[in-house]
C-alpha cells in the first residue's frame, strides 16, 4: 500500500504531458520524419486552405495541416447538390473543385507562409501520368513538408478511387511518385475494397512512408419526394461520426501488417476517438467532417486527449500507439 | 451562447425564432446568416448544421431573429426547443446586400421564407422610397410578415397563390403588375429560385441593377467544403460559394436553374 501512495503523490501533470508524435519515413535520412507536435491533421477538403478556420483558432496548434485535394488542372466540380446528410454522417460529390497546381503553387501555397505547422497537399490525378506531374511540380516546394497521394476519390471517374482498388496500381503509381518526390509521402487509402491491407501493403512495398485510411466510403440518398437521387452526382462518399467504427476497424487490421505509420481518419468528433485510432494502431489521426459542423472543434479535441492522458496516467502519447492489440 | 427568448409559431408551419446573445464577432448585416446547430445534447443527428438568414436584430436588445418554416428533420426539432434553451450557433456569416449605394426607388420582392431577410433589409435601408411586393401560398402565411412590414411604413404589396389578396397569383406576377408603370432604380430579391431567374431576367433586359440571395445546399456554412459552389457567369468562370461569397450576389452574376 505505501507504494501505491507515492505513485499518487508523483501524479503527472499536464505540463509533463507529451502529445508529439513521430511519423517515420521510409527513407533513410531522420530528416525526413514528419515531427508532429500532436496527432491531429486536418484532412483533405475539410479546411480548406486554413484561412477559413484561421478565423476560429490558431490552426498552428494542429499536428499538421493538409489541403484541399488539387490535380494538374483547375476543376470546377460536380453539379449541385454536392451534400446530402444521413445520420450521423454526410455523403458528399464535392468532384475535386480546385485551382489546379499552378494556381496553387502561385496563389494558395504563398497563403500557407505564415504557418508554423508542416503542411502536406493532397493530390489526385485521372490518369498515372497525372499523378507524375504532380509530383515533379510539388518537388522542392520549401513550403511543403510532404504530399498525400489521394488513390481513393470516390467522386471523380475513371480515376481516383479506381486505382486504390488495385494493389498493382497502388504500387505503380506510389512508386513513381517516390522517384520524382523526395518529401514525406502519405498514401490514402479507400476503403471501398475487399481487403485494404492489400493497398497498404503495396504502398509500403512501393516506398510511401505512411498510408491514411479511410476515405469516404460509397454511398448514396434518395430524395424519395422527388423519387430521385439526391446528388447531382447520383453517388457520393461518406463521412462522418457514421463511419468511424469501419475506420478503426481498418486501421486495427493493418497495424501489424505493415511497418510504416498509419494516419486514421474517419468520424473523429472527440478526443476519445483520437485515442481509440491511436489504440488501435494510428500514429496521426486526422480530423475532417468536424470541422465542416464545429470549426472550433482542434483545440477542443487536444484538450480531451490531455484529460485522458491525466486521468490513465500517460506521459507520452505515442506510447499507446497499437495498445489495443 | 445564445439562448431561447421565443420560438413561436406565426402562420402554419412557420416560426419565429428570437434568440439573446451575449456577444458578436461583429454586427450582423441583412442578407447574412447564422449556422445553427438544430441537435441537442452532442447527438449526432442531423449532423450538420442549418443555416437561417437574419429576420432581424436589434443591438440594444442583444436579440436576433429568424423566421423559418418547419419542413425536415432538423426544423422539426428546432421548433420543439423551448424558451431558455441555449443554443450553438455560428455568424453572422456570408455576404450581406449592399446598402449604402444611391438607389432611389427601390423594390424588394419576396417569395415564401425568403420573404425572411427582406425584412431586416427593408429596416436597415431607411428608405421611404421603397415598395415591397410579397407572395406565399395563403393569407395565412403573410399574416405576420404583413404586420412586422407595415409597422416600418414602407409600401407594402401582398399576393397569394391560393386565395384573392391584391391577386390571386405569385409575388412574381404581382411585382410584374407594377413593373411598368413604376419602374425601379434597384431590386433586391429572395425567393424560389424560379422566381429568382424571373426576376434577374426582366432586370438585366430593362437595365435594373440589384441583388439577389440564393438558397443552396450547405455543407460547413463557412467556406471549407465547397458544397454550396455556384457557377458564375465571369470570364475565368470561377465558382463562388454561396455561404462567402454569397449568399447575396448581383443579378446575372451566378447562373441560376430554372
Amino acid at each position: 500500500m505505501p507504494e501505491k501512495q507515492s505513485k499518487l503523490e508523483q501524479k503527472i501533470t499536464k505540463a509533463e504531458l507529451n502529445l508529439s508524435v513521430v511519423m517515420q519515413s521510409q527513407q533513410k535520412s531522420k530528416q525526413n520524419n514528419l515531427n508532429l507536435k500532436n496527432p491531429l491533421i486536418t484532412a483533405s477538403g475539410t479546411c480548406g486552405n486554413g484561412q477559413e478556420l484561421a478565423n476560429f483558432y490558431d490552426i498552428n496548434q494542429l499536428g499538421a495541416f493538409t489541403t484541399k485535394g488539387i490535380t494538374v488542372k483547375a476543376q470546377s466540380g460536380n453539379q449541385t447538390p454536392r451534400i446530402a446528410e444521413t445520420s450521423a454522417g454526410i455523403i458528399n460529390s464535392i468532384g475535386l473543385e480546385n485551382p489546379g497546381v499552378e494556381n496553387f503553387i502561385l496563389e494558395v501555397l504563398p497563403e500557407t507562409k505564415e504557418y508554423t505547422l508542416p503542411i502536406l497537399a493532397n493530390i489526385s490525378g485521372y490518369s498515372e501520368q497525372d499523378f507524375e506531374v504532380l509530383a515533379e511540380k510539388l518537388e522542392g516546394r520549401e513550403e511543403l513538408a510532404g504530399i498525400e497521394v489521394n488513390l481513393s476519390c470516390p467522386n471523380i471517374k475513371g480515376g481516383g478511387m479506381i486505382f486504390g482498388t488495385e494493389p498493382e496500381k497502388v504500387y505503380q503509381i506510389t512508386k513513381k511518385v517516390r522517384e520524382i518526390y523526395s518529401g514525406y509521402i502519405i498514401v490514402k487509402l479507400t476503403p471501398n475494397i475487399t481487403d485494404i491491407t492489400t493497398t497498404a501493403l503495396a504502398a509500403e512495398a512501393a516506398g510511401a512512408d505512411a498510408v491514411a485510411m479511410i476515405n469516404t466510403l460509397s454511398a448514396m440518398k434518395i430524395d424519395i419526394e422527388a423519387q430521385k437521387p439526391l446528388l447531382a452526382n447520383t453517388f457520393g462518399g461518406l463521412s462522418g461520426p457514421a463511419v468511424r467504427p469501419i475506420a478503426v476497424k481498418m486501421v486495427y487490421q493493418t497495424f501489424k501488417k505493415i511497418d510504416i505509420p498509419i494516419l486514421g481518419l474517419g468520424g473523429v468528433k472527440n478526443g476519445s476517438d483520437v485515442i481509440e485510432f491511436m489504440l488501435a494502431g494510428a500514429t496521426a489521426v486526422g480530423i475532417g467532417t468536424i470541422n465542416m459542423t464545429d470549426p472550433a472543434a482542434g483545440p477542443r479535441i487536444i484538450k480531451e486527449v490531455e484529460e485522458y492522458m491525466l486521468k490513465h496516467q500517460i506521459k507520452d502519447l505515442s506510447s499507446i500507439i497499437g495498445a489495443a492489440h | 451562447m445564445f439562448k431561447i427568448i421565443a420560438n413561436r409559431e406565426v402562420g402554419p408551419g412557420i416560426f419565429q425564432l428570437v434568440l439573446n446573445y451575449d456577444q458578436l464577432p461583429q454586427k450582423p448585416e441583412p442578407g447574412q446568416f447564422f449556422n445553427i446547430k438544430v441537435s441537442q445534447s452532442g447527438s449526432d443527428d442531423p449532423l450538420l448544421r442549418r443555416p437561417f438568414s437574419i429576420f432581424d436584430f436589434d443591438a440594444a436588445e442583444k436579440k436576433v431573429e429568424f423566421i423559418y418554416r418547419v419542413v425536415g428533420k432538423g426544423t422539426k426539432i428546432l421548433s420543439e426547443l423551448e424558451a431558455e434553451t441555449e443554443l450553438d450557433l455560428l455568424g453572422p456569416l456570408g455576404s450581406p446586400f449592399s446598402l449604402n449605394k444611391n438607389k432611389g426607388n427601390v423594390h424588394l420582392i419576396g417569395g415564401g421564407m425568403g420573404i425572411a431577410p427582406l425584412y431586416y433589409l427593408s429596416k436597415e435601408l431607411k428608405s421611404s422610397n421603397q415598395k415591397v411586393y410579397l407572395g406565399a401560398a395563403n393569407k395565412a402565411e403573410l399574416e405576420f410578415f404583413e404586420e412586422k412590414f407595415k409597422g416600418l411604413g414602407v409600401e407594402l404589396h401582398l399576393a397569394a397563390m391560393e386565395e384573392k389578396l391584391e391577386i390571386k397569383g405569385s409575388a412574381l406576377v404581382l411585382w410584374l403588375n407594377y413593373l411598368e408603370k413604376n419602374t425601379p432604380d434597384y431590386v433586391y430579391t429572395c425567393g424560389p429560385e424560379k422566381m429568382l431567374v424571373a426576376v434577374e431576367r426582366e432586370c438585366l433586359k430593362n437595365n435594373i441593377g440589384g441583388e439577389l440571395s440564393i438558397e443552396k445546399r450547405m455543407g460547413c456554412g463557412i467556406g471549407v467544403c465547397l458544397s454550396c459552389s455556384c457557377e458564375t457567369k465571369a470570364e475565368d468562370q470561377k465558382n463562388k460559394r454561396a455561404c462567402v461569397e454569397g449568399p447575396v450576389f448581383g443579378l446575372g452574376e451566378v447562373v441560376l436553374s430554372a
